[in-house]
């Protein structure tokens, strides 16, 4: 098929294409990474911390306010995979959100290419490193100028709810785009839905035309083939009105159900696209594959009339494939409830978000202060406070970080800890 | 020499067969002959008879129509010999292959005793119209390398030719710069000689070895001069050498360009690979740019929100196509709806395992950046 080598030719099939073993994996392999990441930054921070505090420098640690003198035996509990996955749909939904809040509201594309940016950002992230919050308005953001929707950075920050800066906008937008692997091209079922929703109401019309693989079918025998399938469950008074109402209930679905869920990475957009116009109208959609692959498939014969019709139509083997994937496909976009619809589920990510609270990594908290830090010495170019002085500053900043760098690596290698007295007469 | 002689002895009393008229009468008179025939005739006969356009010979039982354009001087003495000189030049023309063009010095030799074979049996009138005929279809039927091979030939004589006066040149110059040579050297030798005399007439005796050692120096210098000449000779048996190979590359060019079928009449000769011709450029390389298999692209779908575009002057004005919109919007209705992702995936990762694995430490590890 022409059609399906267009699309293998996408990074989205190339680089963002998973089995669902493989998905899993993936996750759980960020997640180990990630928790063991976290526990030796914590370990660290609180081995620094005592004679850190006394000089109220550094970045403001998550994991400080826990008991000092309890923090040495308490293991560090991470976040698993499920309360990541859990914890980043929470914050996709939150994307939703925060489209609508805009005036005008952001297009519906764009907010779901923001959340599938953010979906594969946390493929290989883990939110415990980088928090889902800073990401999201990062990700909205570079959602609006991939998908062609102009807006100046002060606006977009000005309609986040909070006092959020352009800068927290901006800062992780490097990385963001770093974990997408620098692919921008996310394919989305809403106007591949169109399309297939046009061919519906040309047959309706009586002006359709037969697929290429059924060249004897006229259009008048589609059109009779359309106007008897079985009745909709809700009786609507024409078929391009059954139509209409099949197209709002899909797109409904693809908006919310297909973001939420993991179908993005396991099927392609016509598959998705078709799945929730089956649940949304399955004597429909059932025709319109008919149509597209012929012969209808019925578990009865799925199974033993394969040899039979498989002589009648070349297609039979795609289709009785296609059924399955559908079936699957469907039953993922029928699992997602909305969280804030479900006590239970919000309760949950509260629980979650106190966790991630304690196991955020420090090292990456401040993202700001970090790239600040890391784009100065590169660069030399020097702040806003003159001249002769930033200079001195940096220098002195350059020095301060080197030394700390190297005390940072003598202590990972050393069993009893860092020494206390040069410790001390560095503070001084 | 000797046959020049002869004809000169002859001259005297020769006849013209034709009119009687003998050169003691018209000592300018000139016989010209016919390749047709070979019938000798004076010019002025020649004049008379053929001026007016293609007439019989006029020699009594020879039938044949010749024409004025085609009498030409007699080169032989023989008639015969002149005959079968003609006879091979215009076999030698037709059946010009080069020994390049066989697959062995064995077909190559086989080829040359045809010819001699088909030079001879029309020299000696054995099945004359065969082997005319033979020669006919075969002159047809390789015109091209006929024509190549010409070419190539007259190309070689002119080479031939130019290096040959080259050559010539050449040893002239050298000729005369032997000479000079030689005279100088004479009078080197000799004006030393003198000196070697005088100075023994007017220096001691105790002086007497020096100077004859300085005698054997002049001596030296002479055979150094040989040496160059010997070095020179070898510079021209390199050169010689190289135009050899020259030549050799040039005959295996001539074999790629002539493209000539193995016929019935030449046997054993190279085959000829003719490189396959071009086939029409074809960009897309075999894809057909508007096919579709899931569905075939209509020129209008019923829609009540992308029918008042069709209307809408200003949608129309910036060179909006909704035709654009229709193939898109269909294109990604139906591209990958038979990719089964979860087979082609796994099967992906499974020639090549690590991939996402890596791909997920290269992803975290880059928080170091």
């Amino acid at each position: 098929m022409i059609e399906d080598d267009i699309y293998r030719t996408s990074s989205q099939y190339r680089l963002w294409s998973y089995t669902e073993a493989s998905l899993q994996s993936l996750r759980a392999t960020t997640n180990a990474v990630a928790s063991e990441r976290v526990r030796a930054a914590l370990r660290r921070a609180r081995e620094t911390q005592p004679s850190a505090a006394s000089s109220a420098a550094g970045t403001p640690q998550p994991g400080s306010d826990v008991d000092g003198k309890s923090n040495e035996e308490k293991p560090i509990e991470c976040l698993t995979p499920e309360e990541e996955l859990v914890l980043v749909r929470y914050y996709c939904e939150k994307t939703l959100e925060l489209g609508e809040t805009y005036k005008p509201p952001l297009p519906t594309m764009v907010r779901a290419t923001a959340i599938q940016y953010l979906r594969r950002f946390y493929l290989t992230n883990s939110p415990m490193t980088y928090h889902p919050k800073s990401i999201m308005a990062c990700a909205l953001f570079l959602a609006t100028k991939t998908d062609n929707y102009y807006m100046s950075l002060r606006q977009f920050a000005e309609g986040i709810p909070g006092d959020t800066t352009t800068e927290d906008v901006i800062t992780p937008e490097f990385l963001l785009m770093q974990g997408l692997r620098f692919t921008f091209d996310v394919r989305h079922p809403f106007r591949g839905l169109e399309g297939g929703i046009m061919e519906l109401q040309a047959i309706a019309h009586g002006q359709g035309q037969a697929a290429p693989h059924l060249p004897h079918e006229t259009s008048e025998d589609l059109q009779q083939g359309l106007m008897s399938i079985a009745p909709p469950p809700v009786p609507s008074s024409s078929m391009s009105d059954r139509i209409a109402r099949a197209h709002g209930t899909t797109r409904e679905l693809l908006k919310t159900a297909a973001q939420m869920t993991d179908v993005y990475f396991l099927y392609t957009p016509s598959q998705i696209w078709l799945s929730a116009f089956l649940i949304a109208d399955r004597p429909l959609a059932e025709f319109l594959l008919d149509v597209k692959l012929g012969g209808p498939v019925t578990p009865a014969t799925a199974t033993s009339e394969t040899t039979q019709n498989g002589l009648q139509n070349p297609l039979y083997e795609i289709r009785c494939k296609l059924h399955r994937v559908l079936t699957d496909c469907t039953a993922f976009l029928q699992s997602y409830t909305p969280l804030s619809s479900d006590p239970a589920q919000m309760k949950s990510l509260k629980r979650i978000a106190k966790k991630l609270y304690h196991c955020q990594n420090p090292e990456k908290a401040n993202m700001a202060a970090q790239k600040r830090e890391s784009a100065q010495p590169s660069t030399g170019v020097p702040s806003e406070s003159g001249m002769a002085n930033s200079e001195s500053e940096s220098e002195r900043l350059a020095k301060k970080r080197k030394l700390e760098k190297e005390q940072k690596s003598r202590e990972s290698n050393d069993v009893f800890g860092p020494e206390l007295v040069t410790q001390r007469t560095k503070q001084q | 020499m000797a046959s020049k002689d002869g004809i000169s002895r002859r001259d005297d009393d020769e006849v013209c067969p034709v009119c009687k008229s003998s050169r003691y009468l018209n000592p300018d008179m000139r016989f010209l002959i016919n390749p047709e025939c070979y019938h000798k005739m004076c010019e002025s006969c020649v004049d008379r008879i053929f001026s007016g356009g293609p007439s019989n010979c006029p020699v009594a039982g020879c039938r044949k129509t010749l024409r004025k354009n085609k009498f030409r001087k007699q080169t032989f003495e023989d008639i015969g010999v002149e005959r079968e000189v003609d006879i091979r030049r215009r076999v030698m023309q037709i059946l010009n292959r080069r020994e390049e063009e066989f697959d062995s010095k064995r077909a190559f030799d086989d080829f040359l005793e045809q010819r001699e074979e088909i030079i001879m049996n029309l020299v000696t009138r054995i099945d004359v119209a065969k082997t005319e005929s033979q020669l006919q279809k075969y002159a047809a039927e390789n015109m091209q390398s006929i024509r190549t091979n010409q070419a190539l030939e007259v190309e070689e004589a002119h080479s031939f030719q130019a290096r040959m006066t080259l050559e010539q040149e050449e040893a002239k110059l050298r000729r005369q710069a032997a000479r000079q040579e030689y005279e100088t050297e004479r009078r080197e030798l000799q004006a030393g000689r003198e000196d070697f005399l005088s100075r023994l007439a007017s220096g001691s005796s105790t002086d007497a070895a020096a100077i004859a050692r300085e005698g054997h120096k002049v001596l030296l210098k002479k055979s150094s001069a040989r040496r160059s000449e010997e070095e020179r000779i070898r510079q021209k048996q390199a050169a010689l050498r190289g135009t050899e190979g020259k030549r050799g590359a040039s005959g295996l060019s001539s074999v790629e360009n002539g493209s000539a079928p193995d016929t019935g009449l030449v046997k054993g000769l190279r085959k000829i690979k003719t490189p396959e011709p071009e086939k029409p450029y074809d960009p897309f390389m075999g894809y057909v740019p508007d096919k579709r298999d899931y569905y075939s692209l209509q020129s209008y779908y019923p829609s009540t929100y992308l029918d008042p575009i069709r209307q809408d002057m200003r949608m129309q004005a910036g060179g909006y196509d909704l035709g654009e919109y229709y193939s898109r919007t269909l294109l990604e209705a139906f591209a990958g709806l038979s990719c089964f992702v979860g087979e082609e995936i796994s099967q992906r990762d499974a020639s090549k395992p690590v991939a996402t694995e890596g791909a997920a430490i290269a992803a975290t590890g880059d928080e170091e950046l």
